[in-house]
């Protein structure tokens, strides 16, 4: 029990520091648009560790939290987020989440759904869907499976997983 | 585990995937009901965060220093000269310096809290709000040209609709003032083009390309002068009665930094104060 409690005690610690990172760092790092996006892979941590239902609320709440600071069109990024975080989770028996590379492409799919799915339930837009779709949100994707590889690599006994080559 | 619990946990799994999803489309649906709630976040749960994303802006866009920069500004450009980066910023930051010297009427200055969702730049969170004197439907600018528009006050913050926004709206006319219309954002599905339409021209009217478009102050909300864009062309789309113009931004939301938030009385002309800036 006490070894349970501290396996969810360092998840958690993980998941707040990327929360910390997201604001505190993030600023930093250059254009918003490419940017990792710490949130969203925190979400993706916790869902591949969880069971479905518990991802989908934790998306739930992490989308409702961007939409709070980006109300362009308030629902959007809490339906993606929610999408995301269940298939997320649903998909850990479909994929194997130990390996590093496949970890890296269920990030990227999830940023880029994440993206797709915010961008269609908001409706159309200056600029289209074209550019996001195509470079902004791709990059995005490469640039969050790069930090989710560094933060699998730090932290692999604290997130308890064994990184196969 | 038994057979039975699992298929247990998953019918909850499913039925609380189904309930955020609900509550989501009731979010999409009913705006006024996402919009209470997300307000209570924003001024709750996500003010830590938001400070400390206001903490790492400033440190970043170096508005501690803001003042300290005029007086070391000619230094400052000359360090710059060999950092393309830190001189495009240094190149902005004077020109929102020039900018709130010429501007005729009281403002607050604010820095731009960028998000990493796809839709950022339709709005933008500001870093100052009820406390700085910010007040609903004052007008946001750049050093460049029109940003948009506030739209909620928080105590800190406010949020700003852009005129990426599919909702935004602007009287506008142009230079040299024989042609009026409204500006609204050109919607696509498609496309990569971010451009604006001047709507309602009469079809007696034309304009040639180049154009400079600004602000007209009909409406009360945006003072008359502030730079909107340039026409760029003829829209395909054209009505019996009306032409309709692409107007390229003179200012783009996603690339803003800093930005000016005005507090401007009905028939204010902050024309002058962009003179340099809304020149072809």
């Amino acid at each position: 029990m006490i070894a349970i409690r501290a396996d969810r005690g360092r998840l958690w610690t993980v998941l707040g520091m990327l929360a910390v990172l997201h604001f505190a760092v993030r600023p930093r790092i250059g254009y918003p648009a490419a940017a990792p996006d710490f949130l969203l892979l925190a979400l993706m941590l916790f869902a591949i560790r969880s069971r479905p239902g518990a991802a989908a609320l934790a998306g739930f709440l992490v989308g409702l939290a961007g939409d709070a600071v980006t109300p362009a069109r308030v629902g959007a990024g809490a339906l993606a987020h929610t999408i995301v975080g269940y298939f997320a989770a649903w998909g850990r028996a479909v994929f194997f989440p130990d390996n590093l590379f496949v970890n890296g492409l269920v990030i990227v799919f999830g940023v880029w759904a994440r993206n797709a799915i915010e961008l269609f339930a908001s409706g159309p837009g200056v600029g289209g869907l074209t550019m996001q779709l195509l470079v902004w949100s791709p990059i995005q994707a490469i640039t969050t499976a790069l930090s989710a590889a560094v933060v699998l690599v730090v932290f692999q006994r604290w997130l308890d997983i064994r990184l196969e080559a | 585990m038994a057979p039975g619990s699992d298929r247990s946990l998953s019918r909850r799994d499913s039925a609380l995937f189904l309930l955020c999803v609900a509550l989501s489309i009731v979010m999409l649906l009913r705006p006024e009901v996402g919009n209470w709630v997300t307000g209570v976040i924003r001024v709750s749960v996500m003010r830590p965060f938001l400070w400390m994303q206001q903490r790492a802006e400033e440190s970043r866009t170096s508005r501690g220093s803001f003042d300290r920069l005029r007086a070391e500004r000619d230094s400052a450009v000359y360090a710059a000269q060999f950092l393309p980066s830190l001189r495009a910023e240094n190149q902005r930051l004077r020109s929102l310096l020039q900018l709130r010297d010429r501007l005729p009427v009281s403002y607050v200055s604010a820095d731009v809290l960028h998000q990493s969702q796809p839709t950022d730049g339709r709005t933008l969170i500001l870093s100052a709000g009820k406390k700085a004197g910010v007040r609903a439907f004052d007008a946001v600018v750049s050093a460049e040209g029109l940003i948009g528009v506030i739209r909620v006050v928080d105590g800190e913050r406010s949020l700003a609709w852009t005129w990426t926004h599919p909702e935004f709206r602007a009287s506008a006319f142009t230079i040299p003032g024989n042609v009026f219309g409204v500006v609204r954002p050109a919607l696509e599905l498609t496309g990569s083009d971010q451009v604006l339409q001047l709507r309602g021209v009469a079809i007696r009217d034309t304009v040639p390309t180049g154009t400079v478009v600004i602000t007209s102050g009909l409406g009360g909300v945006y003072p008359q002068g502030i730079p909107v864009g340039t026409v760029i062309g003829q829209a395909a789309e054209e009505t019996g009665w009306e032409r309709i113009y692409l107007v390229r931004p003179a200012a783009n939301p996603q690339n803003a930094e800093q930005v000016l938030i005005l507090h401007v009385t009905r028939d204010t002309s902050v024309a002058r104060a962009f003179t340099r800036e809304s020149a072809p």
